[in-house]
């Protein structure tokens, strides 16, 4: 999985604390890392809140035992003790919270530094109202349709030809805005042969929901085999049912 | 800029005006012109902050219920997935019903609704009688009202806005969304941000001006410090909006290209100066809600709250830290790896003093006294889905995971947790001050039950969301296994909605047949506004609040009403209401007299004006006139002149109502001056000016940076000035350096009440305004020869643009200019010269920013 993205990440990254490989994997990772800390704290931090509001609840008699002191009407504002308890919550949360992002910034730096140029697959992908063109290094292009080989990692230049889209496989966890005039980069790899698709993430007009592309993962040879077929300049076109249909449906 | 011609009035004083005095609501009658609140006239003249508040109140609700409507259209849409052609609504209405949801919650009803408490309930905290500016509060509250209606208008002008609520370019230019409505939804926008400009300038002018004695900073309750940070916010981001609408209004009326898609990196600014305001907005959303739990907390928790200060100081961060982070919403444009660190920093620095707040609420409830009223019960269900929103948003700070979140419905999920969490803490709110408001009782249990169903009905709308996160946003065509998730959320929509007719109807009912209260319903309430009756009195207090002895007390002059004086000092009545809701024995008020020192008061404030209302109308028509344009035309044809004559009769009921506003005699508030860091002694008038001008210079910034921008990724050096000659540019410089100087003529002329000497100065720097303005004409007329208009290119459209603003901003100064020389050549500003130093200080910054115009346009 991923093996073939060496590179030359520095030390750290290859010390197995910091996930490495396709964005699944490195997405996965995090993402159940922060759900599981994410419950328990929340649930820690609930349960206390709850347990709190039940324990000194009016009529409980507890609270008043303990302060007499209880606020005036038109005193002037001034604060309880306990500040110490807060401090040590306020530097524990500081500390989860920090130590979890600086964790992840680790695996940004991998992931913004992408897989290397002479083992990767350069393509251009272009959003306008409502699809994506695709463009490779021979020149030719596809509208609609994205073939690609499994376990090559693919480095895509994103723009758009009109208004501002946003180019994202779900699935294979990559996405990257689309905009007018400016190109953005992303990566991928795929490690499973199949079909996948590509969706718009910014709304850009009527057909917004529609806005969608095939995304074909074929084995490395047969991949070869298509891309041999393909000259410079041809291109083929694929619109998915649900595009067609919606072009169809929409008044002139 | 026109928003400054009615502020010297207020605050100054004019000759011959009547007294317009109050009593007490119920005694208003008595020969004066201020009407009863039975009265339906009252509620149009009304400046009043309390009335005000009540009106923001009620009108903001109007508008959730708009913006629930649309929800509510979604969610049935989103009950299945919908293939083309199978859509309820259609895929343009639904993105109008998305962008229309966003835009109405956000700006129409959320921040309205917390000001409405912030405008009922902050003055009475303070000590003050009133906002210090009351026309420029009415004002406020009608601008948006008509805000309001003009967004409404938008549906019937061939469609609203339907680029969502973030309105990226270049989507929202005419070539992808011709519609008419489009542009008056906009134009509503730049409207309801005029509003939050008045409102702004109002409050921070009264919030650091007005305070009682001893109530410092320091000392002010929890709910004000909310609500001064956040109107401190608010001036600075709605400026950067306010630019930001500007040039697009600018496109789509008159043909500039600053966000066209052939523009250079025309997309990108539109995120930068929308994020700019929008990472604030967050926050300026938020805070009221967090004032409003911090102040329910401790009173049914019958404690002070834990760490005070270090919770003051949470906020103070975060206020300012919020203009530092809005990059954060741009992790997947071209930002290179160093900005998205810096950002991703800021990010979590900001998040921190969060939790910090939130743990101090949670201690505030150890060893108190709990009772779980409907306000608590609404302030720690709020609490609760805050942590909950919290912890999720953290997940968004880390970038590798943003990237797959962008777009999705795990950020609708969490904004939603966090901003609906905010409303919750406001509905809480609300229950905690209906006593005050109408002086009766809320029914507990239908409270309770309005609670229970909302709470159920929230987490099953939006919890499920997170579970179905994979959607993305603003779809309605998602993978089939998802829909189990979005029923439940419908589901839970409709739980949500309808809990609110159960609060409807109480607080209709309870309005008229609910149990009287005494002062203070609430047991451990500490704040000023319990001190008074329910609903307090017309000015508020009867006699003078002070805190100088460590405590509210009222020192009541011998002549004064020594019964009312007597109400606030004890509060004995009994239970009142379901809910254990008791009379307060704890009290620290007391009542003191005071010789009276001085026997003349001058005159009383005044409390009715029409011409707030006047005025918002005719902006409302001059905006609804102008929405059709395009390339700067009207469209051909009846419907063509029927927009035109619209707006030139808004024109004119603008300037007429403008010009009585200045006319009329009306009095702010009388006050003698408590705490007022850090503008003690000076005037009202004065600081009310320079905060607004402090926005005026954001405003210009976001101008001045989407030029310095837009000429970056052009390239600097490729990019020509657009006048060729810069000689008419020099001129202009020389002529505006120079009535500078008159102007501060005038203004010695005025102190040596040498009225000759006034009106010539005035007059001169009448005359030099002039020959800056033909100067420029005749510049422009010649570059419009060559070829060169507003729409030509991005250059010219910058050129056109900026020094257009501020040419307007010219015509504004000479047409108060031109009203100081007609009143002075009657022998005003000898006694009373403020209007005039603070026309100077507005003439003086626009001369200003020409002299950063100037080389940036003509030379560089
Ligand atoms: C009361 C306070 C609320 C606020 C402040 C609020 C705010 C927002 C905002 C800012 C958006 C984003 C609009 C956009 O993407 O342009 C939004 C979207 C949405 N809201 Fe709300 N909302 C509120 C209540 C509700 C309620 C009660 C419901 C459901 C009944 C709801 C359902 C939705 C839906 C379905 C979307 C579309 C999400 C998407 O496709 O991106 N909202 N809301
Ligand atoms: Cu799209
Ligand atoms: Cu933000």
């Amino acid at each position: 999985m991923g093996t073939t993205l060496v590179g030359s990440s520095p030390l750290f990254l290859q010390s197995g604390l910091v996930p490495r490989g396709s964005r699944i994997i490195v997405f996965e990772s995090i993402f159940e890392v922060f759900l599981l800390l994410g419950t328990l704290v929340g649930v820690v931090v609930i349960g206390y809140m709850l347990y709190n509001a039940y324990k000194y609840r009016s009529g409980a008699t507890k609270g008043d035992e303990e302060v007499g002191d209880r606020p005036v009407l038109g005193e002037l504002p001034t604060g309880s003790g306990g500040g110490r308890k807060l401090a040590t919550s306020f530097f524990m949360s500081m500390i989860i919270v920090v130590s979890l992002i600086s964790w992840t910034y680790l695996t940004l730096l991998y992931v913004e530094e992408g897989p290397s140029a002479d083992n990767s697959l350069d393509i251009e992908a272009e959003g306008y109202q409502f699809g994506w063109r695709f463009t490779y290094p021979n020149g030719h292009t596809t509208d609609g349709v994205l073939r690609i080989p499994a376990e090559q990692p693919v480095r895509l230049q994103v723009t758009s030809a009109d208004v501002f889209h946003n180019f994202g496989i779900p699935e294979l966890r990559v996405k990257t805005d689309a905009i007018p005039g400016q190109e953005t980069e992303t990566w991928f790899v795929a490690n499973e042969t199949g079909t996948y698709t590509a969706q718009c993430y910014e709304l850009c007009g009527a057909g917004h929901s529609y806005m969608s592309a095939e995304v074909i993962v074929m084995p490395p040879d047969e991949y070869e085999e298509w891309y041999e077929s393909t000259g410079n300049g041809s291109s083929e076109s694929v619109s998915t049912e649900n595009q067609t249909a919606f072009v169809e449906a929409r008044p002139a | 800029m026109s928003d400054t011609d009615p502020e010297r009035t207020d605050g100054g004083t004019e000759v011959g005006s009547e007294v317009v005095a109050g009593g007490h609501e119920d005694d208003h009658d008595h020969g004066h012109d201020f009407p009863g609140t039975g009265s339906i006239k009252r509620w149009f003249v009304t400046t009043n902050h309390k009335d005000v508040g009540i009106l923001y109140i009620v009108t903001s609700l109007f508008f959730l219920v708009l913006g629930g409507v649309l929800a509510w259209l979604m969610r049935i849409q989103l009950w299945a997935p919908r293939a083309p052609g199978e859509t309820i609504l259609a895929p343009v209405a639904y993105n109008q019903a998305v962008s229309a949801h966003g835009l109405l919650m956000v700006f129409w009803f959320l921040s309205p609704f917390a000001f409405g408490f912030a405008n009922y309930i902050v003055p009475l905290q303070l000590g003050a009688k009133d906002l210090a500016f009351p026309r420029l509060n009415a004002l406020s509250y009608w601008l948006y009202l008509f805000s309001g209606i003009l967004f409404g208008v938008s549906f019937f002008q061939g469609g609203t806005f339907s680029g969502g609520w973030t309105m990226y370019a270049p989507l929202n230019v005419p070539t992808f969304t011709p519609d008419v409505g489009a542009s008056t939804a906009v134009l509503a926008l730049v409207l309801f941000v005029a509003s939050v400009t008045v409102s702004s300038v109002n409050f921070l002018t009264t919030m650091h001006r007005m305070r009682a004695e001893g109530l410092t900073l320091r000392n002010m309750p929890l709910f004000s410090w909310t609500i001064l940070l956040t109107v401190w916010m608010m001036l600075f981001a709605f400026a950067a909006l306010l630019a930001a609408l500007m040039v697009l209004s600018a496109d789509r009326l008159l043909g500039t290209t600053y966000f066209a898609m052939e523009s250079p990196a025309g997309a990108l600014l539109w995120t930068h100066l929308f994020w700019f305001f929008g990472h604030p907005e967050v926050y300026i959303v938020f805070f009221p809600a967090l004032g409003v739990m911090a102040e329910v907390f401790q009173t049914f928790t019958g404690r002070r709250i834990v760490g005070r200060k270090w919770f003051i100081i949470a906020m103070v961060l975060v206020a300012i830290q919020s203009f530092v982070v809005w990059m954060h919403h741009m992790f997947l444009t071209s930002i290179n790896l160093q900005v998205k660190t810096l950002f991703m920093i800021t990010t979590i620095g900001i998040s921190l003093p969060f939790d910090l707040m939130v743990f101090a609420l949670i201690y505030t409830m150890l060893k108190g006294k709990i009772r779980f009223t409907t306000p608590f019960l609404f302030v720690f269900g709020a609490l609760l889905l805050f942590i909950i929103g919290g912890i999720t948003g953290v997940f968004l700070g880390a970038v590798v995971l943003d990237y797959e979140f962008r777009g999705t419905y795990w950020v609708v999920a969490h904004f939603h947790y966090v901003m609906v969490g905010g409303v919750t803490a406001l509905v809480g709110g609300l229950y905690y001050w209906f006593p005050k408001i109408t002086g009766r009782m809320y029914d507990e249990f239908l409270g309770k039950v309005h609670f229970a169903a909302y709470f159920v009905g929230f987490n099953l709308l939006y919890f499920p969301l997170f579970v179905a996160w994979e959607t993305p946003r603003r779809v309605f065509d998602y993978a089939p296994e998802l829909a189990p998730w979005h029923q439940l959320a419908t589901i839970g929509g409709f739980v949500l909605g309808l809990s609110f007719l159960i609060m409807f109807y109480n607080l209709f009912k309870s309005a008229f047949t609910g149990d009287p209260v005494s002062d203070n319903p609430w047991e451990y309430a500490t704040t000023a506004e319990w001190a008074v009756s329910s609903p307090p009195p017309l000015e508020n207090f009867e006699g003078t609040p002070t805190y100088r002895d460590g405590h509210l007390s009222f020192i009541l002059d011998r002549e004064s009403d020594v019964t009312g004086g007597a109400t606030a000092a004890d509060g004995s009545g009994g239970a009142t209401a379901g809910g254990g809701v008791a009379t307060s024995p704890h009290t620290a008020v007391t009542t003191e007299y005071e010789p009276t020192v001085e026997a003349t008061e001058v005159e009383g404030p005044s409390h009715a004006s029409i011409w707030p209302f006047v005025l918002s109308l005719g902006a409302f028509l001059i905006l609804l006139g102008i929405s059709p344009l395009q390339d700067a035309a009207f469209p051909e044809g009846m419907m063509g002149a029927a927009y035109a004559t619209t707006a030139v009769a808004g024109f004119g009921v603008t300037l007429g109502s403008l010009i009585a506003m200045g006319l009329e005699p009306f009095h702010g508030p009388v006050f003698d001056e408590g705490e007022a860091w850090p503008f003690s002694g000076i005037d009202n008038g004065k600081v009310g000016m320079w905060i607004f001008l402090a926005s005026d210079v954001v405003l210009f910034g976001g101008f001045l940076g989407a030029y310095i921008f837009t000429r970056f990724a052009f390239g600097w050096t490729g990019w020509q000035p657009v006048p060729d000659d810069p000689i008419p540019g020099l001129v202009n410089t020389y002529i505006l350096l120079t009535s500078s100087f008159t102007v501060v003529l005038a203004l010695v002329a005025a102190e040596k009440k040498h009225k000759l000497g006034l009106v010539t100065s005035l007059g001169a720097t009448f005359v030099l305004g002039i020959g800056f303005l033909v100067n420029k004409a005749l510049e422009w007329q010649h570059l419009f020869h060559e070829g060169l208009w507003l729409s030509t290119n991005v250059r010219t459209s910058t050129f056109f643009l900026t020094t257009g603003l501020h040419a307007a901003h010219v015509i504004a100064g000479l047409i108060i200019a031109l009203y100081l020389t007609a009143r002075a050549w009657r022998g005003a500003y000898l006694e009373d010269n403020r209007s005039v130093e603070y026309f100077g200080l507005y003439w003086h910054f626009v001369d200003i920013v020409w002299l950063f115009l100037f080389p940036l346009f003509y030379i560089l």
